[in-house]
């Protein structure tokens, strides 16, 4: 008993490991559905051709081991070795060529832009007949039961693209641009990753990928396209002062303040996001301050300078800033 | 001494002249999968330099017929020789499998059986090509 729990509880842990957020074993869009079924049923023929092989091998060693006949051997080699395999081959190569138009399918309407920097992820929504885009970053919301189609490039090396919850994953190049697109099928949270290695902090270059009824995205929609609120109470003012005295808007834009830059991600309403520096803290007073003071202590090699001059209190004001930027 | 190298002289020659005719058919050997890397290479190229540079000029359809001609002409051409292996191997006839003599008949059986199963090979490979033509209908 005991031998079999230990055998047991692994194997459970293993399949705990299947659900989740980033799994694409747990989906919660369509194509990723499709996806999970072509891996199950790569899977159960993998477990039947295991045990016809090794049940063979049992056979001709332990039950039957004589010598057998050329005529019995030829036919085994022709049928079990040619015919067999090629047929098989055909057939799965078939069904994974038929999904693979789907994953291409044009969207329903909206696009939306996404380039790989060095880690983290500028997006521009572009809503159907739209001229000028939505500007955010490090997180993308999907109208749940719509297809939404993504352009995809980089600004300097190759990153990959993937919500493995939601679907097939797309590499990022610079100066090229790819496509893909996605139809979330479920509300819900889920988390893509950057899968091609791009440098240091290559691991901590997630994104939180949140599916809305198509109601809620469409006023979430409208609201990111507006301008930053205002700051409000003596802490945010002053943290907007310290934002702008310090420089922060060289590199950060915050729509409808001097603050413009390009550099860095758009943080016009950085407080309503998941998460902070693309999936590497959550939105809390004290992770905004623990960032804003070294950056890179949170991802090596990241392309913020360090704001450790700064007092605690300073830090808090800036803080409770971004946080109103809802 | 002198006797037995004269004797020896004209079967000597005999085995050479069948080797130099066997030399062709070595290089005949490589004719399937030649026509499969062909096959191969017209695909590739026809459709990427499609998508790159000719899709104003004329529809994907247009193009997928067009090498799903070539792939029928490919597969015919190695149906033929690999019968005309499969002859040359005549392993029915002789029931001879492994060739280990090192006449000249054996090496003719030989490659016969070789450029049999490399037709059996290509023509597998030039289907297996084809099926993303039949399955895939956009550059995208
Ligand atoms: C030299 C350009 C530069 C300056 C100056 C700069 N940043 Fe950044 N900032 C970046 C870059 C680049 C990132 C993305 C880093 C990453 O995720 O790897 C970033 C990320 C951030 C993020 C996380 C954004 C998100 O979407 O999660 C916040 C918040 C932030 N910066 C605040 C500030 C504040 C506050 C200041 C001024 C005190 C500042 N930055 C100054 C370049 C800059
Ligand atoms: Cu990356």
């Amino acid at each position: 008993m005991a031998r079999l729990t230990a055998l047991l509880l692994p194997l459970l842990l293993l399949l705990a490991g299947c659900s989740g957020r980033q799994s694409a074993l747990g989906p919660g869009g369509a194509d990723a559905q499709v996806l999970a079924v072509l891996f199950f049923v790569m899977l159960g023929g993998a477990v039947v051709l295991w045990l016809f092989m090794n049940g063979l091998f049992y056979w001709a060693t332990r039950r039957s081991p004589s010598a057998h006949s050329e005529k019995g051997s030829f036919l085994l080699i022709v049928i079990g070795g040619i015919l067999f395999p090629t047929v098989v081959l055909a057939a799965l190569l078939s069904y994974g060529l038929a999904i693979l138009p789907d994953q291409r399918a044009p969207g329903d309407g909206l696009t939306v832009a996404v380039r790989g920097e060095q880690w983290w992820w500028r997006v521009e929504y572009w809503p159907e007949g739209a001229e000028a885009p939505i500007r955010t970053a490090n997180e993308i919301r999907l109208p749940v039961g719509a297809r939404t189609e993504f352009r995809l490039d980089s600004h300097r090396v190759i990153h990959s693209f993937w919500v493995p919850a939601l679907g097939g994953k797309m590499d990022m190049f610079p100066g090229r641009e790819t496509r893909m697109s996605l139809e979330p099928v479920r509300p819900g949270l889920y988390r893509g990753q950057c899968a091609e290695f791009c440098g240091e902090s290559h691991a901590w270059m997630a994104f939180e990928v949140e599916a809305m009824e198509p109601a809620a995205f469409d006023a979430w929609l409208a609201h990111e396209a507006s301008d930053a609120r205002p700051p409000e109470g003596a802490e945010a003012q002053r943290g907007a002062a310290l934002f702008a005295a310090q420089g922060c808007g060289a590199c950060h834009a915050v729509r409808g303040t001097e603050a413009v830059g390009q550099v860095g991600p758009d943080l016009t309403h950085v407080g309503s996001r998941h998460s902070l520096g693309a999936g590497r803290l959550g939105m809390a007073q004290e992770d905004l301050m623990r960032w804003i003071r070294d950056p890179a202590a949170f991802k090596p090699g990241a392309e913020m300078p360090a704001y450790d001059h700064l007092s605690e209190a300073q830090l808090s004001d800036l803080a409770t800033y971004l946080r109103g930027l809802q | 001494m002198t006797d037995d190298a004269t004797d020896d002289a004209p079967r000597h020659q005999e085995e050479q002249k069948a080797f130099a005719e066997e030399a062709d058919s070595l290089l005949a050997i490589t004719i399937a999968p030649l026509i499969w890397c062909a096959h191969f290479l017209v695909c590739y190229c026809g459709v990427a330099i499609y998508c790159a540079k000719w899709q104003q000029a004329f529809s994907l359809g247009v193009l997928r017929a067009g090498l799903i001609g070539a792939t029928v002409l490919a597969l015919a051409g190695i149906a033929l020789i690999g019968w005309f292996a499969f002859r040359r191997w005549d392993v029915r006839t002789s029931g001879d499998w492994v060739h280990e003599r090192g006449i000249s008949e054996d090496r003719h059986r030989f490659l016969g059986h070789a450029a049999f199963l490399l037709a059996l090979i290509s023509f597998i490979a030039v289907c297996y090509v084809t099926l993303p033509l039949i399955f895939i209908g956009s550059c995208a």
